[in-house]
């Protein structure tokens, strides 16, 4: 395998896995989870790399998917400018209110995008309730362009399969740029990064603004997915989703937001249909995963994976160093 | 206007009791504790068993209900809590965090997620320069401001006292000086969670009773503590009834928003001054 082309062989596994489930799942379901992948793509850019816990991401979900949804209503019939517009919907908020939050480290930074959070789902139940038309949402229509057909769900799955693999070429990029690197390091030493000279609170802020316009980008899929924009959309309460996937996974870990992604999906689109009380077996999974399993799934597997070559290199090694009869 | 005045009143005084136990276990162990009101709810919980179906009256049923979430938070203590010390502050979050969804899901297993209603126990009302107010918001006025001056009674003439304002201040030192901080700690966390549970108790009459009552409630109580201050006890206590304040005022010209403006008067507050932690 070239060097080069390692890119290319990556994002077609990741095509490939998700087409594999394709015959164990509806379609519709599948991209539902690749969506989802998405948003916990752009959670783990600020949590695994960043290093800063957000427990209101979902606002910005929320707000790619009321503006997308907005802006299909009233000012365009064109999905793709619907899409750009929601993500510039919730890149905008995200630089307003990154401008507060970038300011906060740890708890105070959960805390405070929880509010943001609250504080959006409510603007957009009650005083907004005049265009958001409040808890019941409202619905979307003529959702086609062309070859752009949002009505057809599998070209709704091809879609969202390229723009899930394009968000991870990017992200990948990202964070293994020297910028990256950069961010990596906030997470470890913000005050030794701040003596380096680099002014951290703008590439905590640019990051900020970066992830949620990605979080954006999903909220936008999420409207054109379902046709039909509400309120849950934003539900403070569902945070606690994209922290399990990314630990689960991996923090810290494009592939472990991955799979994290699917594996609480699976979780909480099946486990309900067998037990009753599934909210304490994710507790007690976070639980867990906070005392005994921090690595998540990736982290174990890339563990295992140096172990094994280790150990084969050490074989290889004594195979050559040992005396010929 | 001073009716609404009174309302804030008794909104601050019960956020104060919650936000007490918060703001001590934040100063003294560093734990961002999201687990802190489900002694809140469980206690609500016990009070209305007691009250409707063993027909206890109001004021026991209250005292046996704080008395009876004592071990709970012990519990939580002992065997979340303490592990978490000196841990990185997201794990520490996503660890409480667990443990409030394990425990509403409990509260809903065994109480059912119907929201439930208690009347006023005390059901009189008091005239004063030509107002009448129930007797029972000014108990729990009075309760707070007790509290109050009690705690700081604690923390300044009593040595139990005086060692945990020490630790707030510097763990490592305590230690030094040959202190075994755990017991003090555990200690803390017990009453802040006792004092959650009474100030569910005292709230569970004027409000609606439901398995999530913790968790909107802790939002709240959060934004006090850091509009007061981690670890501030005096501030705790002002920034609890200037918040209650805000409830109330914003609840009687724009009641949609009564909880939003608390969120907004944090984010001004953080704006002027950051907090880290």
């Amino acid at each position: 395998m070239k060097p080069e082309n390692r890119d290319i062989y990556e994002l077609l596994i990741i095509a490939g896995s998700f087409l594999l489930l394709v015959p164990f799942l509806h379609t519709h379901r599948i991209t539902d989870f690749m969506i989802f992948c998405i948003f916990v793509l752009s959670f783990d850019l600020l949590y695994g790399y960043m290093g800063r816990l957000s427990f209101g991401h979902l606002l910005y979900l929320g707000a790619g998917a009321y503006g997308a949804g907005l802006s299909l209503r009233h000012l365009t019939a064109n999905p793709l400018l619907a899409i750009l517009l929601g993500i510039a919907a919730a890149c905008l908020l995200a630089m307003l209110a990154g401008l507060i939050v970038v300011r906060a480290t740890g708890a105070c930074f959960a805390l405070i995008n929880l509010a943001f959070n609250q504080t959006g789902w409510f603007l957009v139940m009650s005083p907004l309730r005049g265009i958001t038309n409040g808890q019941d949402g409202f619905g979307i229509g003529a959702m086609r362009l062309g070859f752009f057909n949002f009505g057809s769900a599998t070209f709704r799955f091809w879609f969202v399969l390229i723009t899930l693999l394009l968000v991870f070429f990017l992200l990948k990029r990202v964070t293994s740029s020297p910028y990256g690197v950069l961010v990596r390091s906030i997470k470890e030493d913000e005050t030794r990064v701040r003596f380096l000279g680099y002014n951290t609170y703008l590439y905590k802020w640019l990051t900020f603004v970066f992830s949620a316009s990605v979080a954006g980008l999903s909220g936008a899929l999420t409207a054109l997915n379902y046709a039909y924009v509400n309120p849950n959309t934003m539900d403070v309460h569902k945070n606690v989703g994209a922290v399990f996937a990314c630990l689960i996974g991996g923090a810290g870990r494009l592939y472990g937001a991955l799979i994290g992604g699917v594996v609480y999906m699976l979780i909480s689109n099946f486990l309900p249909l067998y037990v009753l009380r599934w909210e304490m077996f994710l507790g007690l999974a976070l639980l867990i995963i906070v005392f005994r399993f921090r690595r998540g799934i990736w982290g174990s597997f890339e563990v295992w994976l140096s172990r094994a070559a280790a150990s084969a290199r050490l074989r290889a090694q004594s195979g050559k160093g040992a005396p010929v009869k | 206007m001073i009716y609404t005045l009174m309302y804030g009143l008794t909104i601050g005084a019960i956020l104060y009791f919650i936000a007490i136990g918060l703001s001590l276990t934040f100063g003294t162990m560093r734990v961002t504790n999201f687990a802190h009101t489900i002694t809140y709810t469980i206690g609500v919980y016990l009070l209305l068993t007691f009250v409707t179906q063993w027909k206890v009256h109001y004021f026991w049923a209250a005292i046996f209900a704080v008395l009876a979430v004592i071990p709970i938070g012990y519990l939580i203590e002992r065997f979340i809590i303490r592990r978490l010390y000196g841990e990185s502050l997201d794990y520490t979050f996503i660890a409480t965090f667990a443990v409030s969804l394990i425990g509403v899901d409990v509260v809903k297993w065994i109480w059912g997620v119907q929201p439930k209603a208690l009347g006023d126990p005390i059901r009189r009302y008091i005239e004063l320069l030509g107002f009448t107010f129930p007797v029972y918001r000014l108990l729990i006025v009075g309760i707070a401001i007790l509290l109050f001056f009690a705690l700081q009674l604690f923390v300044r003439r009593t040595m139990v006292g005086k060692i945990i304002i020490a630790a707030l201040e510097d763990r490592e030192k305590v230690r030094c000086l040959g202190i075994k901080l755990d017991k003090y700690f555990s200690l803390v966390f017990v009453l802040g969670s006792a004092l959650a549970a009474l100030g569910g108790v005292l709230y569970a009459p004027i409000t609606s009773v439901h398995p999530y009552m913790g968790t909107s409630i802790l939002l709240l109580c959060f934004a006090v503590v850091i509009v007061g201050g981690m670890a501030n006890l005096k501030g705790t206590f002002f920034a609890a009834f200037a918040l209650g304040m805000v409830v109330a005022i914003t609840a009687r010209y724009w009641p949609p928003g009564a909880e939003t403006m608390v969120f907004i008067v944090m984010a001004i507050v953080l704006i002027f001054r950051p907090i880290d932690v």
